[in-house]
């Protein structure tokens, strides 16, 4: 594997649904071509029903595209696994284990000993901020403070990809802005390739290396692409900050 | 699960529940034509189903006819039903409200309510004797405890943030209650009714197995008595059957009220 | 405990705002002197009514149940003391529960996961579920005679039910996104089973066991009604044949301190076995 081959790239994918056995089909996506680069944050930015989820999900694993096809690393993605770790709007954490058994699920399910996966689950909760809390269950948690359990988690696996849907959408505005701060600074603390997928122009700029921006519902496509090289962290009230936000709404159907 | 996989709903999936059915039905007539069960222990679905055709019409052997046994049973079930809504609704009501409703009324529910139903049988019979209003009141006595459960949560579970509303425009206490609390109340209660009628019709059952001369729970006892097992599997269905349909009712009735409110929970 | 009454309350401008009628308001208002003072003029009445010539004969006073039940403690009655007869009806119980368990948990499992099974078996179960276990009595006495075997069958009846139906429910109704974020983990189809489905569905699950157990308390008093010569239930009907009401209330007392018992051990362990919040599927 060269240096300069892209991490994940997505070859004319596109996805239809089928229901009602085969009577019903729904077209989600369309010839989508993607390529991300190591250690690289691209965020796709796009309003509600254009097939955000959906990609992230066959880049996953979760779903398999109709056509076309997705590769990790070279090699074909053929279902969900460790390798990729996926954050999830809902959090989606065991409400039955605790904060620790939540985050070294993953390597505990690959047979790793316990105390080593007590240590491996113990460096990333303190990496997401949450030290002391490893006993406490999800429903003790804050929504914010679930979602790191959810990024620790999926960290602990060591992916090769971190894929983020809408992880923040259910958090209000000053939960969510300091989420946002807390993302760059575990991604920047361990570096890894991430996808992340959001509805919010503002949260995309703040983030991302690379914003690209999809329309249409039913199906989604993909649109332009934004290269952002401003500093990190990046200011709101910037001036760049500001033009880019501009232009990005100009082009999309999203208000914010 | 990926959606390619529910391409077309096997065959097999469809006709499976008709299969499962019929294949029940066989085994059973099976099982007692071939011997292996003796015929004094369990009736074939033919003979059952020739006792009920003649059931309904002829009044021998146990003395009546199966349409009066249904009415019967039905009946007494539905008195006590109604005495329950009508003491327990308001009851349980008023004690989510009214601290004075609950302290006073409280301890004497707490110390019904872990008696199962069945155990007020005895007690029914030996004051009022094995006739309608012994049964009536086992009935009132069981089915009050769900109303009464239900009727409370639902008041207590009221927004609080409503009646805090509703102080600040002046309303009294009793406005709060009959204007808020009640209407807030509804999806509970209506839980409550479902849970009631189904207890009131398994105790009716019960009652009447142990004590009584007409009614599906006699024809049951009947049965064994005489030693007829058509006779008591007739019952049983005809009690599976009416308690089914009685509770399809209750549904319907609900729908017609609360048309628009969103359904409540089970009581506890 | 703090409920819109008394959110209510303490807004309420009629109030008095001090001395006498304000000291006696609160004290007839608070509700656990209410609660004394309901089950002190309850037992007064109790009492009173007891001594009343006309109904004497059919209601004792509390003390003479208590004197009864003490007495029953003592003597034993078709070969038992009360505990014996308490202890038969609670073994019966806890055998028929546990069969009705055996059979319902998994079955209930095996409908959720399987559709075929689940098309094969819903509509019989659907068929037997409006039966009341009671109406099963006459053929299970028919079959098994009067004897032990008899009433057992009626609790297994009545517990497999709700054991199926919470242990389909509580396994059909788990969120599936839990599994994609189990399958994102690494997990196999085996893992699934193990991580997920089983402590996801279990909270329902043993909400239908506390249902069980409730249901097989009252199916074994109503066996014991109809045809035992031990039990609590043959306690009671034999209060009733011999006229001896004190038997009956006293027999009922103990009936319903055990099932009000039996269900308070059972909510203390779902706390320690379940300590995590627990989601009732509708």
């Amino acid at each position: 594997m060269s240096p300069d081959q892209p991490k994940i790239v997505c070859q004319d994918v596109s996805k239809i649904f089928t229901q009602r056995y085969g009577t019903v089909t729904i077209p989600v996506l369309e010839s989508i071509d993607l390529a991300v680069e190591e250690n690289e944050f691209l965020v796709i930015v796009g309003p509600g029903q254009c097939g955000k989820t959906t990609l992230l999900r066959i880049m996953a694993g979760l779903e398999t595209p109709s056509t076309g096809r997705v590769s990790l690393d070279g090699q074909p993605v053929t279902g969900p696994g460790p390798d990729r770790g996926l954050v999830f709007q809902k959090y989606m954490l065991f409400p039955w284990r605790t904060v620790v058994g939540n985050v070294e699920m993953g390597p505990k399910l690959r047979g790793v000993p316990k105390a080593e996966r007590r240590e491996i689950a113990g460096h990333y909760i303190k990496l997401v901020g949450l030290e002391g809390f490893e006993k406490a269950y999800p429903h003790q948690l804050s929504g914010g403070m679930k979602q790191r359990v959810g990024i620790a988690r999926a960290y602990a696996n060591n992916p090769k990809v971190m894929l983020l849907d809408e992880p923040f959408g259910q958090l209000d505005a000053q939960t969510r802005y300091l989420m946002e701060q807390e993302t760059v600074r575990i991604w920047e603390a361990e570096k890894r390739t991430v996808i992340f997928v959001t509805n919010n122009i503002d949260e995309a700029i703040y983030l991302g290396d690379r914003i690209i921006t999809m329309v249409g519902k039913l199906p989604g496509r993909l649109k332009s692409t934004y290269q952002v090289t401003l500093p990190r962290p990046r200011e709101h009230m910037d001036v760049e900050f500001l033009e880019l936000r501009h232009k990005i709404t100009e082009e999309t159907e999203l208000l914010l | 699960m990926k959606p390619e996989a529910q391409e077309r709903e096997p065959r097999l999936l469809k006709i499976l529940p008709y299969l499962s059915l019929v294949a029940f039905f066989v085994v059973w007539q099976l099982l007692v034509d071939t011997g292996i069960v003796p015929r004094v222990l369990l009736a074939t679905p033919s003979e059952v189903g020739k006792l009920f055709i003649a059931k309904l019409t002829q009044a021998q052997p146990d003395g009546a006819v199966l349409w009066i046994h249904t009415v019967v049973s039905l009946g007494e079930a539905l008195i006590g039903y109604l005495l329950a809504l009508i003491i327990g609704i308001p009851l349980g009501l008023l004690m989510g409200w009214f601290v004075v409703a609950e302290g006073l009324a409280r301890p004497l529910f707490e110390m019904i309510r872990p008696i199962p139903p069945v155990a007020w049988i005895p007690l029914a019979i030996f004051w009022f004797g094995i006739g309608m209003s012994g049964k009536v009141f086992i009935i009132w006595a069981c089915a009050v405890v769900p109303c009464v459960i239900n009727a409370y949560t639902g008041v207590r579970m009221t927004n609080p943030t409503l009646i805090q509303m509703a102080r600040t425009y002046g309303a009294s206490d009793w406005q709060i209650f009959t204007k808020i609390c009640i209407p807030s109340a509804l999806p509970m209660v209506f839980g409550g009714l479902q849970i009631a009628l189904a207890l009131a019709w398994t105790t009716l059952v019960a009652a009447e197995l142990i004590a009584s001369d007409t009614g599906l729970g006699f024809l049951i006892n009947m049965g064994r008595r005489l030693l007829r097992p058509d006779m008591i599997v007739l019952g049983m269905l005809m009690v599976g059957l009416t308690g089914f349909g009685i509770g399809i009712l209750i549904d319907w009735i609900e729908k017609k009220l609360t048309a628009g409110l969103e359904r409540g929970g089970s009581a506890s | 405990m703090n409920g819109p009454a008394e959110a209510a309350v303490g807004l309420n401008p009629r109030v008095y705002q001090s001395g006498l009628g304000a000291r006696l308001w609160a004290f007839f208002h608070n509700r656990y002197v209410l609660y004394g003072l309901s089950v002190i003029g309850f037992l007064l009445i109790w009492h009173w009514a007891a001594l009343h010539s006309s109904i004497a004969k059919f209601l004792p006073t509390p003390a003479e149940v208590w004197a009864e039940m003490v007495r029953l403690s003592g003597d034993r009655l078709a070969g038992k003391t009360l505990w014996g007869h308490l202890w038969a009806s609670l073994r019966r119980v806890l055998i028929g529960f546990a069969i009705g368990l055996i059979i319902g948990v998994p079955l209930g499992l095996f409908m959720a996961l399987n559709k075929y099974i689940n098309a094969a078996v819903k509509p019989v179960f659907d068929l037997i579920k409006p039966m009341p276990p009671i109406s099963w009595i006459s053929l299970s006495i028919l079959w098994f005679g009067i004897g032990e075997e008899s009433k057992v069958f009626i609790i297994v009846v009545g517990a497999f039910v709700p054991a199926l139906i919470n242990s389909y429910n509580g396994i059909r109704l788990v969120d599936p996104a839990l599994y994609d974020a189990i399958r994102m983990l690494g997990g196999n189809r085996r893992q699934e089973l193990l991580q997920v489905t089983f402590p996801a569905g279990f909270p329902a699950l043993f909400a239908g066991f506390q249902i069980a157990l409730s249901v097989a308390w009252g199916c074994v008093l109503a066996a014991e009604l109809v045809g035992a010569r031990s039990g609590m239930g043959y306690i009671i009907i034999l209060g009733m044949k011999v006229f001896n009401p004190a038997m009956i209330i006293g027999g009922m007392v103990v009936i319903a301190l055990v099932a009000g018992l039996l269900s308070l051990i059972l909510n203390k362990v779902e706390k320690v076995i379940c300590p995590w919040k627990r989601e009732l599927p509708q």
